[in-house]
């Protein structure tokens, strides 16, 4: 695994949530990352509807721009559930040669050819490797009035068959994060609960029902704010939740702890508001 | 790979066998124990059955137009749950790319893959775009010509490329 990145920023937050690509993009100067946007990306064919449209579309699309992280061997960085489960789905996939063969019979037409290379990885993996130590050691302002309900969002979880970082089952890594970022986790993920956005666009019915069952049981355990490290989530939270619990995103808490103000990292454009943070450190 | 039934109207129906959804057999494994449903969260609010579905899959008697198809969230529980390995949601999208050929694919879906095709990407770039990325100090977002071109080569390479898609 390498420490350079291109940085994959997906569709959803550079169109509609920009101020989480700017949170990700402090988060990840915090660190000391070294990091540089994926040239030629486009979106990664993400793996709800799209992708079950055209299977073969997504395998060359996905290839195309492994291909091209290759070239300079960085490993792909997202920020994204979905295009963590697109990417690193392909990625397996790819490993298979005659799978590879035939994917790059295709490539070549573009004069492009993916060997096999280079890792996937979300920011909170990347996180949470970064070790206890060095997260708080990066720690800027207190954080322990955040009581927090981590949600890992299915598609950092699930299928395990695709060798994803965090655990199906109980995952910790993301309350291990804010924990180490000086919050306080008041819920444990248990079997982690879809947030409905996958059938949002067909059933407005079924997913404010599934939405509705996962906050309910937010609401319950005391906390003040959900965490999720994936943008679908967080937008089924903060645009389609009935009731008014705040949520963030992974890299909006991690650049709050690190320093960064709540008008610099645009909290404002959070339909449901957070109490207001102390902006000096 | 679609049969005709003929029984009063005509109706497409998903096939099995080698040219089928379940190439391995893996539908054939199924005991109907109902874990799956048993963790899919939208059989609780009325969508798709996924142990249901599974058995109209196995006997051929799903439809190619069935709505259930489309009101699975993808969240993979029923296939992590699974401890058969019939992977309930990897034939759900399988089944979905084969609706979608049939020219069953819901309009939201169809809307999505053709902004994928035009612009490369699956949510707009509009004026909102523009103003909050400039607000936030972020650079414009745009994609290269040549990115969009080797994008429309690996469309049209591929299944997206023959979709039958409304205008």
């Amino acid at each position: 695994m390498s420490d350079r990145y291109y940085l994959f920023k997906g569709c959803l937050i550079p169109t509609r949530i920009p101020n989480l690509e700017k949170a990700s993009l402090i988060a990840l100067d915090s660190m000391g990352v070294d990091h540089r946007p994926l040239p030629g990306a486009t979106c990664c064919v993400e793996p709800i509807g799209l992708r079950s449209m055209a299977a073969d579309t997504w395998l060359v699309t996905v290839a195309r721009m492994l291909a091209i992280a290759e070239t300079d061997g960085r490993d792909v960085l997202t920020l994204c559930n979905g295009c963590y489960l697109s990417f690193q789905e392909a990625w397996h996939a790819l490993q298979e040669p005659a799978v590879r063969d035939k994917v790059n019979l295709i490539l070549s037409g573009l004069g492009r050819e993916y060997r096999g290379g280079v890792k996937v990885r979300h920011l909170l993996d990347l996180a949470h490797d970064k070790g206890e130590e060095s997260v708080k050691s990066l720690v800027r302002r207190d954080l322990s009035a955040f009581k927090l309900a981590p949600h890992s969002g299915c598609h950092v979880l699930r299928p395990s068959k695709a060798d994803l970082r965090e655990r199906a089952y109980a995952p910790r890594m993301l309350g291990d994060v804010a924990r180490w970022l000086g919050s306080r986790v008041v819920s444990e993920e248990g079997w982690p609960e879809c947030c409905g956005g996958g059938v949002a666009s067909v059933d407005d019915g079924v997913s404010t029902g599934i939405l509705e069952d996962v906050c309910s049981s937010y609401r319950r355990s005391g906390a003040t704010c959900i965490l999720t490290p994936c943008p679908f989530c967080f937008s089924q939270f903060d645009l389609r939740q009935k009731g008014g619990l705040p949520v963030l995103h992974l890299s909006e808490l991690m650049a709050l702890a690190f320093g960064a103000t709540s008008e610099e990292i645009g909290l404002r454009y959070h339909r449901i508001k957070l109490r207001p943070i102390g902006d000096s450190p | 790979m679609w049969q005709r039934l003929t029984e009063g109207v005509r109706i497409e129906v998903i096939g099995t066998g080698s040219d089928g959804p379940d190439p391995l057999g893996e539908l054939a494994r199924c005991h109907q124990c109902g874990q799956c449903a048993g963790v899919c969260p939208s059989q609780r609010h009325g969508g798709i059955k996924p142990a249901d579905t599974m058995v109209k899959l196995h006997l051929s008697l799903l439809k190619a137009d069935a709505p259930e198809l489309w009101l699975c969230a993808m969240c993979n529980s029923c296939t992590e749950r699974c401890q058969l390995g019939v992977s309930p949601s990897d034939r759900i999208q399988e089944m979905r790319g084969r609706a979608t050929l049939a020219g069953h694919c819901p309009k939201s879906f169809q809307e999505e893959a053709k902004l994928f095709m035009r612009t490369g990407l699956a949510f707009p770039n509009s004026g909102l775009t523009k103003k909050l990325r400039k607000e936030l100090g972020l650079t414009e977002l745009t994609l290269e010509a040549k990115t969009l071109e080797e994008l429309a080569a690996l469309v049209k390479a591929t299944t997206l490329g023959r979709a039958p898609l409304e205008r």
